[in-house]
C-alpha cells in the first residue's frame, strides 16, 4: 500500500539547508493502523506531508498503491489526495461558513460527483458518525468532538483507502478524544489503513504498531 | 458541481460584505461613469447627424462661381451662372439622380398688418422637402408640384420667422406680403436641429414655388441646383457628372473648383461621423479610467482576501481541490462584486440618462442643449460595456486568484 524507499527531504533557507528526513524506509500494508510518534522536530509532520502527497521529498521513492506519486503535477497530485487520502486534522479544519453537509460534501465536488449520489453518500457518512440530525449547523455550533467526527465522515467521502489523522485528539477533551478513537479502530475494522500523528501513548495505544522518528530517521 | 461551489461561494461571499461595500460602490461608480461617458457620447454624435440632415439628406449643393484657369481659349475670371434649365439637362443625362431641384434665393420685404421685416425668399421646388428635410408642422404642408406647375402665390415660413412675426397665433391660411406681392402662408416649418447652412438659417426664411419666384424676380439665373442621388456612395460619381456636363455646357475646366462650387453633406457626414466616433470612443476611455481605477481595487481586496483565507485554501487542496478550482473561486468573487456594483451603477445611468432627455431643448444652432442633451444607449455601447467589464474582471481576479492557485498546501495549511 504504502512503499517509501530512502526519503530525504531537505529545507534551504537561504544558505542554510536542514535536512528534516535523513532517509526513511517505511512499509505500509493495507489494512495496517499504525502510530508515528516522536518528538517536536523529528520530521514526523513532513513525513505525514510526504505521505499525503501534499508534500514532495527530495530524494527517494514513494510509492502509493503502486503508482509512484515522485513527478506528478499538481493537479495530479490534488486527485490522488481526493481519491486515495482522506485527511483528519488535529484543529479540525472545517469550512467555518458552510453546513456540516456542505463540509461533508466538499470533497465529492472537486472530482464532479452528481448532486444525487453526493446527497446520499453525505447522508450514509452522517448517520455513521451520528450527526445526521446536525446536518444544517454550522461548525460553530458544534462541539470539538462533532466537529472532529464531521472531519471524519468529510475525510471519507471520497472513500479513500487510507487515512491520515494528524493530532486527531490533541484539541479534544479525554471524552471526546476517546470517542473518536473508537471510531477510528472501527473504521480500521472495516478494512481502512490508518496513519496517525501523536505523542500521546495512551492514544498510540489504539493502533497496532507504532513508528518512532528521532531527528529524520526511524528508530528501530 | 458548479452550481454547489457557487452556493459555497455566497456563504464565502455573505460574510465579508462590509468589507465589499466601499469597493462595491467604487465598481458602481465606474460602472455609471462609463455608461454615462458612451451615452452622452453616443447622444452627442447622434445630434450632430440629425443636425447634418436638418441642412439636407444625403445632398449636394451646386453654386456657380467665377472659372481660376483659362479654358478652350476663354480668360480665366469669368462669371459661371447656372439656369433653370440646367435642372432639367442635369436630370435627363445623369440617371444616379433621384431628385434635384433649382433655387433662387432673394431679399424680400415681408409684411403683415403693420409689422414689416426683411427676410431672405428661397424660389424652391417640391422636392426641395425631402432633399432640405423641410417638413410642415401639423395643419400645413411644404409647396407641392402643382404649387409649382401654377405658380401659387403660397409660401411656407421658418418656424422662428412664425414665432416672431405671429406670436401664437396660427397663421396658416394668413395672407402675408412680400415685397409687396400677396402670399398666402401655407405651412410652417417643423423645428430641426441644423449645423451648417448657405445664406442663413432655414428657421429664419421663407420659402415660394421656383415658379412663382421667377415670375415675381427680375433674376433670371439661379443661385443653387440641389441633387439627392439614388446611393449615398455615388455622391462623388455624381458629382463628377455634374462638373462635366456643365464644364462642357459653360466651358470651365470641370476640374476648376472655383468655377463651379460643390459641397457634398454625403462626404462632409462621413467626415464628421469619424470626428464624433473619435469623441466617443476619447470618451469611453475616460469612463473605462474611472473603472479602471476601481479594479485596481478589487484587486487589492482580492489579494487581501486570499491571504485572509490561506489557510482555508491549504485545507481545499488537501480535499482534492485542483489550480482550477482554486482560480475559479477567486475569479468568481471578483465577478460578483464587479456585478453587485455593475447592477447599481447600470440602474443609476439609466435614470440619468433618462431624466437629461426630459430637459427640453431648443433647436436654434446658439444652444448646446440640442447636442448635449440627448444621450443614448444603443446595443453598440451595451456590447462594448459588457467587454470592457469582462475585461476588467478578468484582469482584476486573475493575479490574486493565480497567487491563492500556487500557494503551497503544506505552507497555507500551517498559515494563522
Amino acid at each position: 500500500m504504502i512503499d517509501m524507499r530512502n526519503i530525504k527531504k531537505t529545507y534551504q533557507t537561504g544558505s542554510i539547508s536542514f535536512e528534516a528526513l535523513k532517509g526513511i524506509f517505511v512499509k505500509i500494508e493495507k489494512g495496517e493502523f499504525i502510530s508515528i510518534m516522536g518528538p517536536s522536530g523529528s520530521g514526523k509532520s513532513t513525513l505525514m506531508n510526504i505521505i499525503g502527497c501534499l508534500d514532495t521529498s527530495t530524494e527517494g521513492s514513494y510509492y502509493l498503491e503502486g503508482q509512484n506519486v515522485a513527478g506528478l503535477t499538481f493537479d495530479q497530485l490534488s486527485t490522488v489526495r481526493n481519491r486515495k487520502i482522506g485527511f483528519v486534522f488535529q484543529n479540525f479544519n472545517l469550512l467555518p461558513y458552510a453546513t456540516t453537509f456542505e463540509n461533508v460534501e466538499l470533497p465529492m465536488l472537486y472530482d464532479g460527483i452528481k448532486a444525487s449520489a453526493r446527497k446520499e453518500r453525505v447522508a450514509e457518512l452522517l448517520n455513521m458518525v451520528g450527526l445526521y440530525e446536525w446536518r444544517k449547523h454550522r461548525p460553530t455550533e458544534l462541539s470539538g468532538g462533532q466537529q472532529q467526527r464531521v472531519a471524519i465522515a468529510r475525510s471519507l467521502a471520497m472513500d479513500p483507502p487510507i487515512l491520515l489523522a494528524d493530532e486527531p485528539t490533541g484539541n479534544l477533551d479525554s471524552k471526546s478524544g476517546e470517542d473518536i478513537m473508537k471510531l477510528f479502530t472501527r473504521l480500521w475494522q472495516d478494512g481502512r489503513t490508518i496513519l496517525m500523528v501523536t505523542h500521546d501513548n495512551r492514544i498510540a495505544s489504539y493502533s497496532q504498531r507504532t513508528v518512532h522518528l528521532l531527528d529524520g530517521v526511524v528508530e528501530n | 458541481m458548479k452550481l454547489q461551489l457557487l452556493r459555497l461561494f455566497r456563504h464565502e461571499y455573505k460574510k465579508r460584505k462590509k468589507k465589499t461595500a466601499l469597493i462595491t460602490f467604487a465598481i458602481g461608480w465606474g460602472a455609471l461613469s462609463l455608461l454615462i461617458m458612451m451615452a452622452f457620447g453616443q447622444g452627442l454624435s447622434n445630434q450632430f447627424r440629425v443636425g447634418f440632415e436638418g441642412l439636407g439628406v444625403d445632398l449636394i449643393m451646386f453654386s456657380g462661381g467665377r472659372s481660376s484657369q483659362a479654358y478652350q481659349g476663354l480668360p480665366k475670371g469669368r462669371v459661371i451662372r447656372l439656369y433653370a434649365q440646367d435642372v432639367d439637362m442635369l436630370r435627363q443625362y445623369i440617371p444616379e439622380i433621384k431628385q434635384i431641384g433649382p433655387e433662387s434665393i432673394v431679399g424680400g420685404e415681408i409684411t403683415y398688418k403693420d409689422k414689416e421685416t426683411n427676410r431672405t425668399i428661397h424660389g424652391v421646388s417640391a422636392s426641395f422637402q425631402y432633399m432640405r428635410s423641410m417638413y410642415a408642422q401639423v395643419g400645413g404642408r411644404f409647396i407641392n408640384p402643382d404649387d409649382e406647375k401654377y405658380s401659387r402665390r403660397v409660401v411656407f415660413i421658418g418656424w422662428k420667422m412664425a414665432e416672431q412675426f405671429f406670436g401664437k397665433e396660427n397663421p396658416i391660411g394668413t395672407r402675408i406680403d412680400i415685397n409687396r406681392q400677396p402670399f398666402t402662408i401655407i405651412g410652417i416649418m417643423k423645428k430641426k436641429l441644423q449645423t451648417g447652412n448657405y445664406s442663413g438659417f432655414d428657421y429664419d426664411d421663407v420659402y415660394v414655388p421656383f415658379s412663382t419666384l421667377s415670375q415675381v424676380n427680375s433674376q433670371k439665373y439661379i443661385d443653387m441646383i440641389h441633387i439627392q442621388p439614388i446611393k449615398r456612395d455615388l455622391s462623388k460619381m455624381v458629382t463628377q457628372k455634374v462638373k462635366e456636363i456643365l464644364g462642357k455646357k459653360y466651358r470651365f475646366d470641370p476640374k476648376d473648383e472655383y468655377a463651379l462650387f460643390s459641397l457634398d453633406t454625403i462626404d462632409a457626414s462621413q467626415q464628421a461621423n469619424k470626428v464624433f466616433f473619435g469623441i466617443e470612443i476619447f470618451l469611453a476611455a475616460m469612463g473605462a479610467l474611472t473603472l479602471f481605477i476601481a479594479a485596481v481595487g478589487v484587486t487589492n481586496l482580492m489579494y487581501a482576501v486570499v491571504k485572509e483565507r490561506t489557510r482555508e485554501i491549504g485545507v481545499k487542496m488537501a480535499l482534492g481541490a485542483k489550480r482550477r478550482h482554486v482560480v475559479f473561486q477567486f475569479l468568481l468573487e471578483a465577478l460578483f462584486i464587479f456585478l453587485k456594483g455593475t447592477f447599481w451603477g447600470t440602474l443609476v445611468a439609466f435614470d440619468i440618462v433618462s431624466l437629461v432627455r426630459e430637459i427640453p431643448y431648443n433647436y436654434e444652432i446658439t444652444n448646446v442643449g440640442g447636442y448635449l442633451l440627448r444621450p443614448v444607449f444603443s446595443v453598440d455601447i451595451l456590447i462594448t460595456f459588457i467587454i470592457i467589464m469582462s475585461i476588467m474582471v478578468f484582469f482584476s481576479g486573475i493575479f490574486p486568484a493565480l497567487r491563492a492557485s500556487r500557494l503551497n498546501p503544506v505552507d497555507a495549511l500551517r498559515y494563522e
